[in-house]
Order: structure tokens, then sequence, then C-alpha cells
């Protein structure tokens, strides 16, 4: 769908992060965890392109988004106000697949943080546990084990430093992860190596953010020569198993 | 709709003077723009085999425009036949295939195959390497634009339209030469070749360094183009480059185009097409004019 919403409420968080929340009440109902919106950013000035952003939370007919101030298309968003309206195309993409009844981990950094939020609540039955890692305290947001690359909040270090040991002691049967591509690719890795089930939301500069431009490429494996060929983030993911991505480093 | 907004692009006569550029614009659509009020619909460029596109990252916004590398991604004229072109036609807008090969054989095998199925024509994507001749690319040549037009002609009946890269020393021989070969009509403008550094890393922001520019930055361009070549050649033109909305239509149809595809503007706003049309007519109405009245009628220019 494509629409003009309303903006029901605008909060400052730490740092950079603020959370912006639109009324929809026929969006919400159709809004999964994993799935994202490209908002416009742009009352006609560049950044022109819709910038996609996850679904942090839905709640009742209202959706949340949590963004990070990064560049002019996020700084615009975090010049709203509630009240003004913004033009919103989506829900976009596949949505996590969900779990019930397992031991399940999520690894996040950065502003891989919001679609996990939303996923933790749609999960049921589930034991969650949540790592999260940024560059510091104010990356960090609530979860059972924080990470900083600094050291000013939690353990110093990458997420990926103490997963195996995280994995093993809560006997994780499935990760789910959202982040920086190379913390993304080391929990893929060490998922395959431990035989976890894991599914990661992926990350690319989108256009279109429906299928039709092929901008956001992504390589997954196939039955061919080079061993890959290039999906869309936007259309076939974000959200890929593990499995079936072509693991290589950016 | 109505009489006003009636156009000739070659052998067709389209309901409204508006359609999409190849390759920005898909079925993908049709969950927000309603297929059947747009002039025509142009797919994505097809190749003969499948093509898997270019190294990440392929798109970035940069000063007015957008940088894209995406290397004629495509799934293969089979797979197109089979899988895409019944979902196209479905809508009752006339369908123009582009399509592309890297030999001028190549091109006509798929004219011919494409001649088989249902569609009203094709746009010639000649802005890709010939892979015989050095792999320059078909369209800074006019010789060789000359022999593929002519070649392709002998393919079909259907509407032949041969696009044009501005990436040439002169558009104006290629255009001669695509009209002498048999051409219906003209399309330009391609993307120009342009490129972004991240001044913070010295990183190219697209993978394959050169990618190609397109949006609001190259409109000038794009309308110095297709004013030059409505002058010099009398076919049809369809004309794009950075048409976000009427007002950057109508300054195109008074340089000579009978057509406007809009292009990267529907990743900015998926309804620009719809937009545009109903506004042209809005304004032609309150102008009492029709668009015949004022393609190619520019005015002010001293030569
Ligand atoms: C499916 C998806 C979901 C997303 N969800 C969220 C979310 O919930 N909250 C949130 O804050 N952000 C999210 N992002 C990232 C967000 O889209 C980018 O931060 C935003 O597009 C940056 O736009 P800008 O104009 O502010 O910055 P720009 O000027 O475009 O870029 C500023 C800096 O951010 C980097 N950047 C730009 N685009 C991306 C990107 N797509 N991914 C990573 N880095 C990028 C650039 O390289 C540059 O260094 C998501 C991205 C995708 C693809
Ligand atoms: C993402 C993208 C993909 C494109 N793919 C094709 C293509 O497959 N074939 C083609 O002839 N032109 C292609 N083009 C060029 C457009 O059709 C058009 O000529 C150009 O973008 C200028 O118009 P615009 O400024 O309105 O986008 C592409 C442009 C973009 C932005
Ligand atoms: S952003 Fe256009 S295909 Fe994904």
């Amino acid at each position: 769908m494509y629409k003009k919403c309303l903006i029901t409420a605008f909060e400052e968080l730490k740092a950079d992060y603020f959370v912006l929340m639109i009324e929809d009440s026929a969006l919400a109902q159709v809004s999964e965890p994993g799935q994202f919106f490209n908002l416009s950013c742009s009352d006609g000035d560049i950044p022109r392109l819709k910038k996609p952003i996850s679904i942090y939370d839905v709640d009742g007919s209202e959706i949340a988004f949590m963004i990070k101030k990064v560049g002019k298309g996020t700084e615009y968003l975090s010049k709203l106000k509630v009240g003004d309206s913004i033009d919103v195309l989506g829900p976009l993409g596949n949505p996590f697949p969900l779990v019930s009844g397992k031991s399940v981990l999520m690894v996040s950094g950065g502003v891989g943080y919001p679609p996990l939020v939303y996923l933790k609540k749609k999960l049921e039955d589930c034991e969650v546990i949540s790592i999260h890692g940024g560059r510091s305290y104010d990356d960090i947001f609530l979860c059972d084990y924080p990470f900083t690359e600094d050291g000013s909040y939690g353990r110093k270090g990458l997420v990926t430093a103490h997963l195996e040991k995280i994995i093993k002691k809560h006997k994780i049967e499935v990760i789910y992860t959202c982040g920086p591509d190379s913390m993304m690719k080391a929990i893929g890795r060490k998922a395959l190596e431990l035989n976890i089930d894991c599914y990661l939301s992926l990350e690319e500069y989108m256009a279109c953010g429906i299928g039709a431009c092929y901008g956001c490429a992504v390589k997954v494996k196939a039955d061919n020569e080079q061993g890959y060929i290039y999906k869309r983030v936007c259309k076939d993911g974000p959200v890929f198993e593990v499995k079936e991505l072509w693991m290589e480093d950016k | 709709m109505n009489e006003r907004l009636k156009t000739r692009l070659g052998r067709l006569e389209l309901a409204n003077p508006v359609t999409v550029a190849s390759g920005t614009f898909s079925y993908d659509y049709a969950d927000y723009v309603d297929f059947n009020r747009l002039g025509a619909i142009v797919t994505k460029t097809i190749t003969k085999e499948a093509r898997g596109g270019n190294p990440t990252p392929r798109l970035f916004e940069t000063e007015a425009g957008l940088l894209n590398s995406i290397g004629l991604q495509n799934p293969g004229l089979d797979k197109f036949i089979k899988e895409e072109l019944p979902k196209y036609n479905q809508w009752k807008a006339p369908l123009l295939v582009s399509l592309s090969g890297s030999s001028i054989e190549e091109f006509c095998e798929i004219v011919a195959r494409m001649d088989e199925e249902d569609c009203a024509g094709y746009e010639i994507n000649v802005s890709c390497p010939n892979v015989k001749n050095e792999g320059i690319a078909f369209g800074v040549d006019p010789k060789v634009v000359f022999e593929l037009t002519s070649k392709l002609r002998k393919h079909t009946e259907r509407e032949l339209i041969i696009k044009l890269s501005p990436n040439v020393t002169d558009i104006v021989s290629v255009a001669k030469a695509a009209k002498e070969g048999g051409a219906d009509s003209l399309a330009l403008i391609n993307t120009l070749l342009g490129m972004a550094i991240d001044w913070k890393t010295g990183k190219s922001r697209i993978a394959r360094g050169v990618g190609g520019y397109s949006g609001i930055a190259i409109k000038p361009v794009a309308l110095s183009n297709v004013w030059r070549v409505a002058k010099a050649v009398d076919i049809p033109i369809l004309a794009m480059g950075g048409i976000s909305n009427y007002q950057d239509a109508l300054e195109f149809f008074y340089a000579g185009a009978s057509v406007v595809a809009v292009g990267t503007e529907n990743f900015m706003n998926p309804l620009a097409t719809i937009e545009l049309i109903e506004k042209l007519d809005m304004h032609l109405e309150s102008q009492n004019i029709s668009l015949k009245d004022i393609i190619g009628k520019v005015k002010g220019v001293i030569l």
C-alpha cells in the first residue's frame, strides 16, 4: 500500500536515535516482524529516494519505527512532529518465519535492533536470549548481553566474541540476526558450524523497494557455474536463511 | 480518456502520451498503479540468455540524480516469455518489449522469437557492448545502428523503436541512421555515464565505478538531445530523462517529443505516471489545447 499517514507520536531516545509512530489500521493489521516500509524523506529536496525502515512495533492501529539519524534522509525524519504526515510504501518484503516452543537467540548490531524487538513480541512459548552491540553506550538498548566496541557499557568487544558460549549455555535452537553485514556473516558461519537454524535480515541500498529495479542485489547460492545468483533484498528478502546465502565478506 | 491526450508513436495510436522508462518499472508496480491507464508499458531490457547482473553496491543517490549499475540482470528470453509476458499482457496498454544483444544476429533472433508472441513492439537498447566490434557499444556508431536497424526491420512489422544513448559524439547522426534503417520511432535518452566517490574513505559508491546517471539532473541534457533530434529527423520521439511531473513533460512535448516516459521518478513516487497523466489532462483542458498543438512548437529559439 502507498499512503499518507499521520504521525501520532515522536520520542527522542538517546543520542541520534528516535521513535516515530504512524497511525493506519489497515497497514497495522498486515505488518509483520522483519518487514519494512519505504518512508518518504523529502519535500522535494535531495535525497528524494525513500528510505527503508523496519517495523519496530505494532500496537493496535499504530506502527512504530526506531530510527538512527545517519544522513540527510534520516535527519529529515528526525525533524517530523506529531500531526505531520508522511508518505509510506509498505509493508514490504518477507517476514521472519516464526517458531514456537524453542530456545531462541537474537543478535543485533546498531539499527538492526528494531525488527528483532517486534519479532520477540510475536514469538510464542519461546525462551528468548538477546545480544546487542554497538559502538558505545549511546548505541545500546535493552537486551540480555550488551556489548560495546569502546567498552563504555556492557562487555567490551564485538557481539560475536562470546557467541558460542552463549549458544551452548542457553541451548539455542534458532538464531535471528540483523545488523552490520560482517556481524551477520560471522553469526551465520557459527550457526552453520553448529548446525543451528539462522535467519538474517539483510540491508542493501534500495531504490524502488518493491522488486522492480534489481538495485538491492545479494548473492544467493545456486546450481550454476559461479555457484550463486543475485536475488533482491527488498522482494526476495530482507530475511534469508543462512543456508541459502553465498557467504563471502563484502 | 479523451482526444486531447491522444498521440502517435510510429505505427501505434496511444490513448495518452505517458509510459515508463525501461528498467525502472515492472509488474511489481501493479499493486499501486492501474496499468490500464498508461499510454504504453515498456519492459526491463531482456537478453537472449539470462544475465546475473553486476556486483553490489549497484545504486547510489547523488547530486539531483541516481547512479545505477544493474548490469541488465534479467531471466533471459525463454523465461521472460513463459513467466513475465503473460503478466504484462493482462493489461490493455500496448506492451513494448525492451531488448538487447551482444551481436546483430542475437538482436534479430530475439525479435524473430518475440514476433511469435503477443506484444505491440520493441524498444532496442543499443547502449550495450558489441562483442564483435571490440566491445564498443552498438549505439555509438551510425553505420552499425543503420545495419542493425535495417536487419531488425526485416523481422517485424511491429513498432520498432531505437533507444539512443547520450554517450556519443553526435546523437543526431545516430538518430538519422536509425531512421534510414527503418525505425518507426526513437527513444531518448538512456543514462549518462556517472560516478560517485565517498570522499571520507576514497571508496567508489558503486562496485563497477562508473554507472548510469539518471533523474532530475539529466533533464536539461535530455531536453536538448530531444530538440536536436526532433529538428533533424521526422519520426516520433519517446522522451525520457528526469521527467517527474506534468510540467517536465510539457517541456519535452514543446521540444518535439510525442510520448514521455517516467523513469527514476517512479522510485520517488510510485504514482508519478498516473499523477502526470491526470495533471497534464487538466492543464491541456484549462488551456483549451490538445497535445498535437504543442509537439515540437518550442518558441523563442533564434538560430
Ligand atoms: C530493510 C532495511 C531495514 C532498515 N531498517 C532500519 C531501521 O529500522 N532503523 C534505522 O535507523 N535504519 C534502518 N535501515 C537503514 C536505513 O535505511 C539507512 O540508515 C538510511 O537509508 C540512511 O539514509 P540517510 O539519507 O539518512 O543517510 P545516507 O546519506 O544515505 O547515508 C548515511 C550513511 O549511512 C550509510 N547507509 C545508507 N544506507 C544504508 C543502508 N541501507 N544500510 C546501512 N547503512 C546505510 C551510508 O553508507 C552512509 O555512511 C534499514 C535498511 C534496510 C535496507
Ligand atoms: C535502475 C535503472 C535501471 C535501468 N535499466 C534500463 C534497462 O534495462 N534498459 C534501458 O534501456 N534503460 C534502462 N535504464 C535507463 C532508463 O530507461 C532511462 O533511459 C533513464 O533512466 C533516463 O530516464 P530517467 O531520468 O527518467 O530515469 C535504467 C535506469 C535506471 C535508473
Ligand atoms: S530496491 Fe528495487 S529491486 Fe529492490
